[in-house]
Order: structure tokens, then C-alpha cells, then sequence
């Protein structure tokens, strides 16, 4: 990527002399007031990826994926030996690919981990949903003891990596049972007055 | 339970001028050594991490936000006003107290607010792979308080670059070849005449 900078308003490229001022200055181009703040990263240069070296000398250690290739270190998952082209490096730890992918789809890496499903939020909603439709007999009976699965079936799973808690979770139970509880009382008063 | 390694900077919001109204909402939380940008549907979400090392750009512009909601808010406080004073000829019953004061929390608290916290705007967070908006960054005022936290951060993660020095590396980075030419290995190929 260039060390070009545009105004993000009006794409036009941006001189130098509004950077780091740490205030609002106008684009030279719209006249957008904007403040731009650049660090030495931009500056930096992106080092070329490394080739990996053929196995000279009999006996040499050699990568597990490519027989042929010499080894550079191992893999700090699964200790297998790995060339140059296998060597990924994430935040100072390297890992063969195999180990970066299950790293990922099952969250153990965890700077790796970039989705979650909220099912508590999923819970609650349908929790929510029986309350509303108390009146339609049928949906609330079905989204209560969907709440209730939804709730206990995914207790356990991740839950949102900013520090959210379990009150969802129990909220949409405690509203489940409750929608429950009022639509067995109905069909009870329903049935005796009968 | 989910570790409390994350301070948030900014509420959800999703983006555009009329935010608040979007579906799709994203927030701004700060780690260790990274921001991470949440953005969440209402029963997903996704995560983006952009490491103090590799931010090399942080840009925040002015947008009309406030100019908006005031468009949207104003006429409505003041077509109740109307309203209510049209409707009430012997002002001020009890009735009509508490209707004003109904359309005052529903309108008249919301554009007091608006205007109370300044003018809007959005950010862009720039690494070497991707530029990313931040939608969540909504008012100037809160926007530099939090620039100025996390300034020292990055700062602290790179290094500082005055302006003279950002002028510098530009001009040198301007005049710097764009290709290594002398890398080039490869036949050219022939011209096809």
C-alpha cells in the first residue's frame, strides 16, 4: 500500500502539512474539517517473503509438508518440522498451517477468533417473542421451549469476547418458563371452565 | 465467563450520518496491545483487531450528524408545541402539562443532547492490508479524548513522528522507485507486432 493519504470525504490526496497537527484542520481539496494522525508504520518497509532452501546434505532436517525443503524451526502446536514457506508467524509464535487452521475454527489461537454467535442475544429474543405473541396460542408455546433449548443447549458455548455476562441467558429462562407457566395456566382455567 | 481484558471506547452504533437508526452496529474496545472493532448484528458478531504496531494511519472527519438529527428533531418539538398550544384554550391545565412534558422527554431531551455533545464524525483506522471505518467514533469531542488515550499506545508501540518528520519521509518515500527493477530476473516478452 502507498504512504499516499486521501481525505476520506473527497478521495483527494492529502499534503503532509495537516498531519499530527492533533487538531481539526480543513481538506486543502473539500474543505472538510479532518484530523489525521500517521505513525511510522506507514513508513515501514514490508519485508519480502522468505524462500524455502532445497535439503543440500543427506540427513539434513527437512519439512513435514515438503520433503525437500530445509528446515527452519518447529511448530510451536504440533513440533513439526517446517520450511520458510510453512513457517507462519502470528504474534511471535510460529505454527505450520494445519495448526493455524484448527487454531481457528476451534478457538484455541486466540487472536484468531473473529466471530461469534450470540446465543444468549438469540435466547432472549425468542423469549421476548413468547410475551409478545401470548395471545396467539400456538408461537409462544414454540418460541418458550425454543428460548429454553437455545438457552441451556448453548450454556456453555463462547459467549462475546468484551466481558458480556450470563444475565441474558438466565433472563430469557426465567421469561421462557414464565411464558410456559402462563399458557399451561390458561388451558387449565380453559379446561376447568369447560 | 468471558475475561475482562477489554475497556470500551465507544458505545454501538452503526454508520452513516443517521447512525443510530442502522441494524448493523459496530463499537470500538481497547486490548492490551490492539483495538478491536466489534461489529455485531444483533446475534452475531465479528471481531477485527488492529495491533498498536501496525496501525499506520488514524483519520477522523467531520460529518453532519448533528445538523441532521436537529433537521429531524426541531420541526417535530416544535410541530407538538403547535399542537398542543392549539389544542388547549385555557393553557395551562394538567392535561396539557403532561402531554408537554411527554413530547419534551420524546423530542426536546434528544435534541438537547445532540447538541450538548458536539458535532458529529467518523473515523478510518488504516494498516498495511485494509482500511477500516469506525463508524462508532460519532462525536468529535469524544472521538479526541480518545485519540489521546491511545496515542501514548501506539506511540509507545512504534515510536513518535512529528510533522516535520512525517514531511520528510513522505518526500523520501515519494522519490523512492516504485519497483526493484533490478530484481527482475524473467525474459522480457516479445512485443507482439
Amino acid at each position: 500500500m502507498s504512504t499516499l493519504i486521501q481525505c476520506p470525504k473527497c478521495r483527494a490526496t492529502l499534503l503532509e502539512s495537516i498531519f499530527n497537527l492533533h487538531t481539526l484542520t480543513p481538506c486543502p481539496t473539500c474543505a472538510t474539517p479532518l484530523q489525521v494522525e500517521v505513525f511510522p508504520a506507514l513508513f515501514r518497509k514490508i519485508a519480502p517473503g522468505q524462500k524455502a532452501e532445497e535439503v543440500l546434505v543427506e540427513g539434513e532436517s527437512s519439512c513435514f509438508y515438503h520433503a525437500q525443503k530445509k528446515a527452519v524451526r518447529p511448530c510451536d502446536g504440533c513440533g513439526r518440522f517446517l520450511c520458510a514457506l510453512c513457517d507462519c508467524e502470528l504474534n511471535g509464535q510460529h505454527f505450520c498451517p494445519a495448526c493455524l487452521d484448527v487454531g481457528r475454527s476451534k478457538g484455541k489461537i486466540k487472536t484468531l477468533d473473529n466471530h461469534r454467535t450470540r446465543y444468549d442475544s438469540i435466547a432472549l429474543a425468542l423469549a421476548v417473542l413468547s410475551l409478545i405473541t401470548y395471545f396467539t396460542f400456538i408461537i409462544p408455546v414454540i418460541a418458550a421451549v425454543a428460548a429454553l433449548y437455545v438457552a441451556i443447549r448453548y450454556w456453555n458455548a463462547p459467549q462475546s469476547i468484551v466481558g458480556r455476562h450470563r444475565i441474558r441467558t438466565i433472563l430469557a429462562i426465567v421469561l421462557a418458563l414464565i411464558a410456559i407457566a402462563c399458557m399451561a395456566g390458561l388451558i387449565i382455567a380453559i379446561a376447568t371452565n369447560k | 465467563m468471558a475475561e475482562k481484558k477489554y475497556q470500551r471506547l465507544t458505545r454501538e452504533r452503526g454508520s452513516g450520518v443517521l447512525g443510530k437508526l442502522a441494524i448493523s452496529r459496530s463499537s470500538l474496545w481497547l486490548g492490551d496491545d490492539h483495538l478491536l472493532l466489534v461489529e455485531g448484528s444483533g446475534y452475531s458478531e465479528t471481531y477485527k483487531r488492529f495491533f498498536f504496531r501496525d496501525i499506520q494511519v488514524l483519520t477522523i472527519h467531520k460529518i453532519k450528524s448533528r445538523l441532521a438529527w436537529n433537521l429531524i428533531l426541531a420541526p417535530l418539538l416544535a410541530l407538538s408545541a403547535v399542537i398542543i398550544a392549539a389544542s388547549s384554550s385555557d393553557w395551562p391545565t394538567k392535561a396539557t402539562i403532561i402531554v408537554s412534558s411527554i413530547v419534551f422527554i420524546i423530542f426536546g431531551i434528544p435534541l438537547l443532547l445532540n447538541n450538548l455533545l458536539g458535532p458529529g464524525c467518523t473515523g478510518e483506522i488504516r494498516t498495511a492490508v485494509q482500511t477500516e471505518s469506525l463508524p462508532s467514533l460519532s462525536r468529535i469531542r469524544r472521538t479526541q479524548t480518545i485519540m489521546n488515550r491511545i496515542r501514548p499506545l501506539i506511540i509507545a508501540a512504534q515510536g513518535q513522528l512529528t510533522s516535520e518528520e512525517v514531511s520528510a519521509r513522505m518526500r523520501e518515500s515519494a522519490f523512492t522507485p516504485a519497483g526493484d527493477l533490478e530484481s527482475f530476473s524473467g525474459e522480457i516478452p516479445p512485443v507482439i507486432s
